[in-house]
């Protein structure tokens, strides 16, 4: 006899473990299954763990606004769970968005205005007074090193900033997927590791359990698709889901740079987590003084899509094993060095390399399939982190909204947030949906 | 004073090393300036601006990639380079003899400072095989040097952190430890300048290194991290303590 | 017949183990066993070094005041060995090694190959790690002297008793020119190996519980004369300084041990030590990733642990 749950759910990362949490509290019983040894230990355990409220979409903006409030009270969001690893810590740092031709920030600032976000605007006076190590230039465009015009003298200066007082990061993200997991298990919730889906089962047009690697099957009428980088994959192996998708997504190979902070500045206790589109970077502070460099993906810097198995396993990609690549850590710490012009880069490539699952549009994609009881949460993109429990709670309503009729497609089902005064047509991230042209095409959201 | 680094080329400590055939491994890992002459050349351009009229020349004998690491070297404030290109391998007898005589070649050595091994070979002797060459003095190791009129005062660490104070008459050969400072990293600025700055290349076909009747050379190579397949060690606190004890002698032989 | 010189290590006068199984090692059939021992009372080291093979003693007498001169004692041994006619040299590859060895060979300018686990001085091979420990690499040196530095503890002591004459070599006039020695300072015991140099490395992570207990790791450490590391969760809880951090966002390290307390093994702390020769993982969690990623796994609390081993390593 096979083993039989309510809802199978693939992955338990951070946005798969709130959904088996959600589901747990409204009495379904759920099992994770993932191919790693722990919860977060994927893709979740390489992001940047970033929250912050700047997003191009009115949307997108109420969603991390949303998210923000659950950071904040994170002990009270898992219901007090003890967690023999501890609990992962919001750090408050505020957050600065550069305003530069890099970035819609008109569009954000209108965004933060209509869902009632709190800001202020900075002149490059008051940039400078408050991160005194900048540089206030405007180096636009973003270029590559490569490029001899990269070393060019700036002349003019960017326009000043953005800034959100509330906003910051999480210590520890794999941490903050293993906190939810262990609330999720206080509610019933099972999570299984080292497991490997290799089908997705179903019988007369609907999903009826999956299958691991060594054979097991597992049987459940729901079925949710959580595999982030994997994603596509999971979507394959199930009837007729792949090709009902109008959305696709794969896996972007993303290198994050880890680059120590000038002596003089404690940018661990006194920096911001500052979006520069200026330069193509964003960074926070991370443990040791380090500034944590990510990349806004700049149109100059090459893409590299591949294979998520053999990437994890350690082939393929650039740069064997899937360490970092030379070229990108002088093109992102360089950047960053215009513009913190005493940042000292060693020549010793530091950070961490891991996948996104980026979407065709790089909008999630968190909808039901043409395979009735099986759903997704997908394309996560490198932004989501930060919405993960608003998600959990979406995702968690949509599927049960679903099972008891909904017809989604046709009356896309509106989701009411907890603790700001809105609701979000869930139909914005479906499966169906033309690519959206307002989108950033970036980690920017 | 002219101040000559020697520098060498190294794979990334922490990159994959794959062997291809008997004795090669395949390059396309990270390269990058020998960590110990990090610490070569941030003293050496620390002893220049105390000293007027003083230069750093980097000097490395490497494929012509090597470049690169000429350029870390220069962007950390070398005023320029000298690259000697060989596509063969060398080992630090061959390398002692084509820094000794490039050196010699380009000018008037006061001060050598290189790192006191290569992460890479780990052979911790080209300094002193340079310094018998030119017949100067050489210490290692060293993790404090101060230049008084023509002598060089070093502190050289020993094992359990004893140090030996010597004195050595410039011009002299410094084997860099990590105890001698902390690395100054380039700023973007520092890169922007050290685009100017110019590196010499010369084939090493040009130059006469005499012969030596000694050599050496890697006939093989072989990986030694493998798969790892975990074995359990059981029993109660002071059988698991022993055997942990007997695995770091006999299997690790680090006791 | 080849004449083979050892350079025996001593301390304080007394014979040091590790020389034993480096003489081992150097016995070739018909061959004469120079065994060179600076400025010390060689009547008390002779049966000793008789017992595991040594034909010839040579005592080098240097001047008083140049005992410490690591140049002069190099060029005594250098000397001797021209004067003896020996073809190939064996000495340790311990500190003193590092700085005397190479010396050595610069002046003969003969070939070294440090920190060798073997040799076969038939054929002149000699193997020792290459590419932070990641490769064995079996060298070929050639040439009428070949110096090969030999990893402590490489090559298991076995004994073969023979009897020796004792050579008288007067080293007393050698000076070296432009380097003098000053003053030898104590061994400071703050100063610590860093992680990057270190051989053996013994890291803590959520399972040290607190900062106070990673005195328990330290204390290891100094018997296995290593560094101390930390997982990222240790770090970030306050306990250690980040600049003890293993993994990714910390310290990349390749020791030829590395032993992880209480270290669940996240992926960003695996790839900054996965590299390291010999892992042991210790852990009261047996489904922690690194008991799975490692070459020994013990199921047990480190804090009942480390202090065994230590005690064993103190009574020797």
């Amino acid at each position: 006899m096979n083993k039989k749950y309510d809802a199978i759910i693939i992955g338990a990362g951070v946005i798969g473990s709130p959904i088996a949490y959600e589901l747990s509290k409204m009495g379904y019983k759920t099992l994770n299954v993932d191919k790693f040894h722990d919860a977060g230990e994927g893709s979740t355990a390489g992001s940047c763990a970033i929250v912050r409220a700047s997003y191009s979409t009115a949307d997108g903006v109420a969603m991390a606004y949303e998210g923000f409030k659950y950071w904040l009270d994170w002990e009270n969001y898992l219901d007090n769970v003890t967690d023999e690893k501890g609990l992962a810590r919001y750090m408050n740092t505020g957050s600065i968005l550069i305003k530069s031709q890099g970035h819609k920030w008109q569009k954000v600032q209108e965004n933060y205005e209509e869902v009632g976000v709190q800001y202020e605007e900075w002149n490059n006076d008051k940039i400078k007074e408050m991160v005194p190590v900048a540089d206030l230039h405007e180096f636009w465009p973003v270029r590559r090193p490569e490029d001899p015009k990269f070393f060019d003298e700036p002349t003019n200066e960017v326009e000043g900033a953005l800034f959100c007082p509330e906003g910051g990061d999480v210590t520890d993200p794999a941490l903050s997927a293993h906190n939810i997991m262990r609330a999720a298990e206080a509610k019933g919730a099972e999570f299984i590791f080292n497991a490997e889906v290799v089908d997705v089962r179903s019988e007369d047009g609907r999903v009826t359990g999956i299958t691991l690697k060594d054979g097991t099957q597992i049987d459940a009428g729901i079925v949710v698709n959580v595999a982030g980088p994997h994603s596509f994959l999971i979507n394959k192996m199930a009837e007729g889901v792949w090709e009902g998708c109008n959305i696709k997504t794969k896996a972007l190979r993303h290198e994050v740079m880890y680059c120590p902070a000038p002596e003089e500045y404690d940018y661990l206790n006194e920096g911001y987590h500052m979006s520069d589109g200026d330069i193509g970077c964003y960074v926070r502070p991370e443990v040791g003084n380090t500034f944590l460099i990510g990349s806004e993906d700049p149109d100059c810097d090459s893409q590299e899509w591949v294979d998520p198995d053999e990437f994890y396993e350690g082939k393929g990609g650039h740069g064997r094993d899937n360490v970092l690549t030379e070229e990108q850590w002088k093109a992102q710490c360089y950047r960053l060095g215009k513009r913190i012009p005493t940042l000292q880069v060693p020549n010793q490539p530091k950070g961490v390399v891991d996948l996104y699952d980026c979407s065709d549009d790089w909008i999630p994609i968190y909808d039901k399939s043409d395979l009735p009881g099986f759903y997704m949460a997908i394309g996560t993109s490198g932004n989501q982190y930060k919405n993960a429990p608003v998600v959990g709670r979406m995702m968690a309503e949509l599927i049960d909204a679903c099972e008891k009729g909904l017809d989604h497609d046709n009356e896309p089902f509106q989701y009411k947030f907890k603790y700001i005064d809105r609701s979000t047509d869930v139909g914005f991230f479906s499966r169906k949906r033309e690519i959206n042209y307002n989108s950033s095409f970036s980690v920017n959201g | 004073m002219q101040i000559y680094v020697c520098v060498k080329h190294v794979p990334d400590s922490s990159a994959v090393i794959t062997v291809l055939g008997d004795n090669q491994i395949d390059e396309n890992v990270i390269f990058l300036l020998n960590p110990y002459d990090e610490h070569a050349v941030t003293e050496a351009v620390k002893i220049k601006n105390s000293l007027p009229d003083s230069e750093v020349i980097a000097v490395c004998l490497g494929k012509d990639d090597a470049e690169k690491t000429l350029r870390s070297a220069l962007a950390m404030g070398a005023d320029r380079g000298i690259l000697v290109v060989s596509d063969a391998p060398h080992e630090s007898i061959e390398i002692a003899r084509v820094l000794k005589t490039v050196m010699a070649q380009d000018g008037i050595p006061g001060l050598i400072i290189t790192g006191k091994e290569s992460i890479d070979a780990k052979g911790m002797q080209t300094m002193f095989r340079i310094g018998a060459l030119f017949d100067f003095p050489v210490a290692t190791n060293v993790i404090r040097l101060d230049i008084e009129g023509d002598i060089a005062i070093v502190d050289s660490e020993l094992s359990g952190g004893a140090v030996d104070t010597y004195e050595m008459s410039l011009p002299c050969v410094i084997g860099a430890g990590r105890g001698l400072n902390t690395p100054k990293y380039p700023t973007f600025p520092d890169v922007v300048k050290s685009k100017k700055k110019v590196v010499k290349k010369i084939a090493l076909a040009e130059l006469d290194i005499g012969t030596s009747k000694a050599d050496m050379w890697i006939v093989g190579l072989e990986p030694l991290v493998l798969v790892r397949k975990p074995k359990e060690i059981t029993g109660d606190t002071d059988e698991v303590a022993r055997e942990v004890i007997r695995i770091l002698r006999e299997e690790a032989k680090v006791i | 017949m080849k004449n083979i010189g050892i350079i025996i290590e001593l301390d304080e006068g007394k014979i040091k183990e590790i020389n034993f199984g480096m003489i081992t090692l150097a016995r070739a059939p018909d061959s004469d066993l120079f065994a060179f021992v600076l400025d010390a009372d060689v009547t008390a080291v002779r049966e000793d070094l008789e017992s595991y093979g040594i034909t010839k003693i040579v005592d080098v007498a240097l001047a008083s005041d140049q005992r410490n001169n690591p140049a002069v004692r190099a060029k005594a041994i250098a000397n001797g060995i021209k004067e003896y006619g020996i073809g190939a040299v064996f000495g340790l590859s311990t500190a003193t090694g590092k700085d005397l060895l190479p010396r050595i060979a610069a002046q003969l300018e003969a070939p070294l190959v440090m920190d060798c686990f073997t040799v076969d001085l038939e054929n002149n091979l000699a193997w020792t790690s290459r590419y932070s420990g990641k490769t064995s690499a079996s060298i070929k040196v050639t040439g009428d002297i070949v110096v090969f530095g030999v990893r402590p503890n490489a090559v298991e002591p076995v004994k073969g008793q023979v009897s020796s004459r004792i050579l008288k070599f007067d080293g007393s006039r050698i000076v070296s020119r432009g380097f003098k020695f000053v003053k030898r300072a104590a061994g400071d015991t703050s100063v610590k190996i860093s992680l990057a140099e270190a051989d053996v490395i013994i890291s803590g992570g959520r399972g040290m519980k607190n900062g106070d207990n990673f005195s328990i790791l330290s204390k290891c450490a100094e018997k296995l004369n290593g560094a101390v590391g930390a997982s990222r969760a240790a770090v970030d809880s306050g306990w250690v300084p980040y600049s003890m951090q293993v993994g990714l966002t910390g310290e990349k390290v390749s020791p030829r041990v590395y032993i992880g307390c209480g270290i669940s093994g996240s992926i960003q702390h695996f790839a900054g030590m996965k590299t390291s020769g010999l892992i042991i993982a210790i852990n009261t969690d047996k489904h922690a990733s690194l008991m799975a990623d490692c070459d020994y796994s013990v199921l047990a609390d480190v804090l009942e642990l480390i202090p065994e081993i230590t005690r064993h390593l103190e009574n020797g």
